[in-house]
């Protein structure tokens, strides 16, 4: 009896009930296909793209992330966990109905084989019904997070626009949210109707029957329908207009996947996909051929650009993350996406491209991005880091920045700024020749390592050789180098800026020259490796600059320093016992990992190391990148840095807030000056603190 | 239609420069060389009205120079910022010119490319005189007009009406024949960021090069023998008596008090 024990299917329809039921499922079939064609042909229309590497390395990476979640749980475990139930349960049913088509319309009908019934079937019945629970429990999670719990981040109102604008607050994306949360939620429930009522159509049949405790849920129903009277012919109408019900609102989502926000599941796998790990660190470069630098026409992403677009799921962590959307300047990583999304849904998606002039994609109308808001990014690379399906903005912010700087659209002291480091070198508009002039005051003679060899040659970068605060910690930090019996030169006025910052701006041809003139300088001389107290100067150097031509082995001064301690070099001999708390810069951090050195330095001076909230990958920016340390910020609102020295403020007896970027020396002083936090604790660099530990 | 705007690389002094052996100036180690700041003025000018016009294709903007191949880097500069043409002078002669002999040879530029305006910065920023622009339009015999911070010109107009600045804060609105000399002060708009890129594609435009045979002049028209003025010396003055005085403020004080001290011959 068990053996045969199977699903009902079509049983007591008509044929031509049947074949209209076949119908709609082509008819479901072929929208979903052009849907999917129509995105194809969208994202085709970008620029043309080679992804580094094999598929197959990619491939794998992908599924491993779709299948662990790890993305979707950071930050956010309860939605992590809700999205795993409603994927695994989705997935569960979705591989059961495939396997009900496999059979019946394949396997069967072609080969005569049946597979889909006795032990098996039942074990797929038990499986399905505990995944339409986990699928439904997701889903209400869900609900209660948009009904009640009522997230920030997951309010749609923009800092970019105002109340009134057409696209401030988009109220269609939350009639899509709960579109898409209730449908899911009414195809699972009719699911468990539509099972229980077929228990009680079917209760004289002992194959049926006896069974049902195998699909407990749809049992558990068939109880109570029973309870409530109903009979077996009232079951049998009630479960054909259920089946008719559940059937075609599940061809309708299916038909809908690509037109809506459920498209996600492929395009952010896709997105997952084609992921550059690098896609912050080392910016894109333009091609010669190219007829004019960066973005200006939605056409002119590449094609994973406008995937990444379609893959952004609104979930809001970018938007939390970003130090600019933090203090109400008026950018939202995540609006970003979204306006552009929207601009390439309007323009792409027709059949014919519409004219050049209406491509345009900078601008203050619906779905374009304003000057304003390009130019409030700093490129800390918060959002990059934390979205769960790898959506790269920083290359979609600076390619469209390129745009303003060929324009000339950018803030006047910007347009000086890059003047100066084009005549000098430096953004502090001081003369080559007074580079390295820092170096007079120490009481030995720099190695000038154009002249010769060195072990090491120290990359000092622009703050670090001119900022009269910063230049003090270059003594400090030299004379360390100096007693340990480090190897040690500079390039004097061989240096130039490294480039870092003018690249993140959008000025390539700027950042091209100074690359080069660094790259030969550094070709020039001998030494074994470069370290850098300049963690920005550290990731140009480290991953542009092999771009280039420059393959250099480069570290940043906190790995050299903790070598030197490893090696005994250095030895602590006053341990401090400061209460401190460390600032990861977002270039040694969330650029390039080095989260652990500095750590430990702290550990080995002997302070006691208290953790900010925002730390490790989610350390918040002190404002200065992406070249905005050369425009001020607006008076009279809250600097991402005053916003720090607030969190800093609140650890309890808080001596020392720890520094290891010169623009964060710079930026983090002045803000807790501006503050009004001075004397509650002080800010210092991690080598200021090392020759406290170690007096001369 | 046409706008000439006559451009000129100037030099700013580098940390711890030293004077030429002769004495009458510095020695050209020690300068960093750049377009002139007001220049970036008149040419944004130019360019502002070739593209507000119906038909800016009708509209050239010439820049001119006169200096050695140096010069060649702020020609290009204009042109990576949108002139159509740029022309350099130069000859050997031209070394040691003054303000008025560059003005003859920017006179014969403006004969040989007859133009509807010449514009020019106020003046240079290194040797400040101040001259060349409006002695070009002596020798030109055309109007004028100095400290330019407004302009209203289409192309082709007759006239055009113009703001000027005046010592004591006073503007004076004038209305002048064209064709007309215009020295332009800074400020009067904002002018472009010349990217890298443009500068780099800019390499690659022509620039003409004019000898003083093309304009006409000979060499006793330039240099020292066609310059009315000559530099003797260029010096930096003695030190004054003024000091600053470092240090906190108790220490500022007592120093302070020291010298009143001495002054009064009390020490």
């Amino acid at each position: 009896m068990v053996a045969t024990t199977t699903r009902i299917l079509f049983e007591t329809f008509g044929a031509t009930e049947v074949r209209v039921f076949y119908a709609f499922g082509w008819a479901a079939i072929a929208a979903f296909a052009w849907g999917v064609y129509v995105q194809i042909r969208k994202y085709r229309r970008g620029a043309a793209l080679t992804l580094e590497g094999s598929l197959w390395a990619r491939s794998r990476a992908m599924i491993s992330m779709v299948l662990s979640h790890r993305s979707i749980d950071r930050r956010d475990a309860a939605a992590g966990a809700a999205h795993r139930l409603i994927f695994y349960g989705f997935t569960l049913l979705f591989i059961g109905t495939a396997t009900i088509t496999l059979q019946y319309d394949f396997l069967e009908p072609l080969f005569g084989i049946r597979f889909w019934q006795g032990e098996f079937y039942l074990i797929f019945s038990l499986v399905l019904d505990v995944a339409g629970i986990a699928l439904i429990a997701g889903l209400i999670h869900m609900m209660i997070r948009r009904g009640w719990m009522r997230l920030p981040k997951l309010d749609y109102a923009r800092p970019d626009r105002s109340p009134g604008d057409p696209d401030f607050d988009r109220p269609q994306y939350r009639r899509e949210d709960w579109a898409f949360l209730w449908t899911l939620v009414i195809i699972g429930s009719t699911g468990y109707l539509l099972e229980g009522a077929r228990l009680v159509w079917l209760q004289g049949r002992p194959d049926v029957w006896d069974t049902r405790w195998w699909s407990p849920v749809g049992a558990m129903l068939a109880a109570g329908f029973q309870e409530v009277g109903l009979n077996a012919g009232g079951a049998a109408m009630l479960r054909h207009g259920l089946w008719w019900f559940h059937g075609l609102l599940a061809l309708a989502f299916i038909a809908l996947i690509p037109y809506t926000k459920v498209k996600h599941i492929f395009t952010a796998s896709g997105s997952w996909l084609a992921r550059d790990a690098l896609a912050a660190q080392r910016l894109p470069r333009i091609a010669d051929s190219a007829a004019q630098p960066g973005v200006a026409k939605i056409t002119d992403f590449n094609w994973k650009q406008l995937l990444n677009l379609d893959a952004c799921t609104k979930c809001g962590r970018c938007h939390e993350a970003c130090p600019a959307r933090a203090v109400g300047a008026p950018l939202s990583p995540r609006d970003v996406i979204l306006s552009l999304r929207e601009f390439a849904h309007a323009t792409l998606e027709s059949g014919v491209l519409p004219d050049a002039a209406e491509l345009d994609v900078h601008g203050k109308g619906p779905g374009q991005v304003s000057m304003e808001t390009l130019w409030s990014c700093r490129t800390c690379m918060a959002c990059v880091e934390i979205c769960p399906v790898a959506v790269e903005h920083i290359p979609i912010i600076v390619q469209m920045r390129r745009k303003l700087v060929e324009d000339g659209a950018m803030d006047p002291l910007l347009t000086k700024t890059l003047q100066t480091i084009h005549k000098t070198g430096n953004s502090f508009g001081e003369s080559k020749r007074k580079r390295g002039a820092w170096s007079k005051a120490l009481p030995f003679t720099l190695k000038d390592a154009r002249k010769e060899p060195v072990d090491v040659l120290w990359f000092v970068g622009d703050y670090a050789s001119f900022d009269p605060r910063n230049q003090k910690v270059s003594q400090t930090f030299a004379t360390l180098m100096q007693e340990a019996g480090v190897d040690f030169g500079i390039l004097y006025d061989g240096e130039s800026n490294a480039g870092n910052d003018v690249r993140r701006v959008g000025e390539e041809g700027l950042y091209e020259v100074l690359a080069t003139s660094n790259i030969s300088a550094l070709a020039a001389a001998q030494f074994k490796t470069v370290v850098t107290t300049d963690p920005h100067s550290f990731n140009t150097i480290k991953n542009e600059y092999p771009d280039f031509g420059g393959k250099f082995e480069i570290q940043h001064y906190t790995t050299l320093t903790r070598e030197l301690f490893r090696n005994g070099k250095l030895r602590v001999t006053r341990p401090l016992k400061y209460r401190v708390t460390f600032h990861d810069p977002c270039h040694l951090g969330r650029f390039n990992k080095g989260y652990e050195a500095p750590r430990e330095l702290l550990t080995l001076l002997g302070c006691e190391l208290v953790e900010m909230g925002r730390c490790r990958a989610n350390s918040f920016c002190c404002g200065a990148g992406g070249g905005r340390i050369w425009v001020p910020d607006p008076v009279g609102v809250e600097k991402p840095a005053q916003n720090r020295m607030k969190e800093a403020a609140a650890i309890p007896g808080l001596e020392v807030y720890v520094v290891s970027c010169p623009k964060d020396l710079t930026m983090f002083e002045d803000a807790l000056k501006t503050t009004g936090l001075e004397g509650k604790f002080v800010v210092r660099e991690l080598i200021e603190l090392i020759r406290e530990a170690i007096p001369a | 239609m046409k706008i000439l705007v006559a451009v000129k690389q100037v030099a700013a002094l580098d940390e711890d420069f030293k004077i030429r052996a002769d004495g009458r100036d510095i020695d050209a180690d020690y300068l960093i060389r750049d377009l002139n700041e007001w220049d970036d003025f008149s040419l944004e000018e130019a360019m502002r009205i070739k593209e507000a016009a119906n038909t800016p294709g009708d509209i050239e903007v010439v820049a001119v120079s006169v200096g050695p191949a140096s010069v060649d880097e702020s020609l290009r500069k204009c042109l990576a910022k949108g002139a159509d043409r740029a022309l350099r002078v130069w000859d050997d002669a031209i070394e040691y010119s003054d303000p008025i002999a560059i003005a003859r040879v920017l006179a014969a530029v403006t004969m040989r490319e007859a133009p509807d305006m010449l514009f020019a910065g106020v003046q240079s920023s290194d040797h400040s005189f101040a001259s060349t622009g409006i002695a070009t339009a002596a020798f030109l015999n055309w109007p004028h007009a100095a400290v330019v911070n407004m302009l209203n010109y289409t192309p082709g107009a007759k006239t055009a009406v113009l703001r000027r600045e005046l010592e004591g804060g006073l503007l004076q609105e004038l209305e002048l024949q064209c064709p007309a000399v215009l020295t332009i002060q800074l400020g009067i708009n904002t002018p472009r960021y010349a990217s890298l890129r443009s500068i780099k594609q800019a390499a690659a435009k022509p620039i003409e090069m004019l000898s003083l045979a093309d304009l006409h002049l000979v060499a006793n028209d330039v240099g020292e023998s066609g310059s009315s003025s000559r530099v003797r010396r260029m010096y930096l003055p003695e030190k004054g008596r003024a000091q600053l005085i470092e240090g906190d403020v108790a220490t500022k004080a007592r120093r302070l008090a020291e010298i009143i001290k001495e002054f009064r011959g009390q020490t």
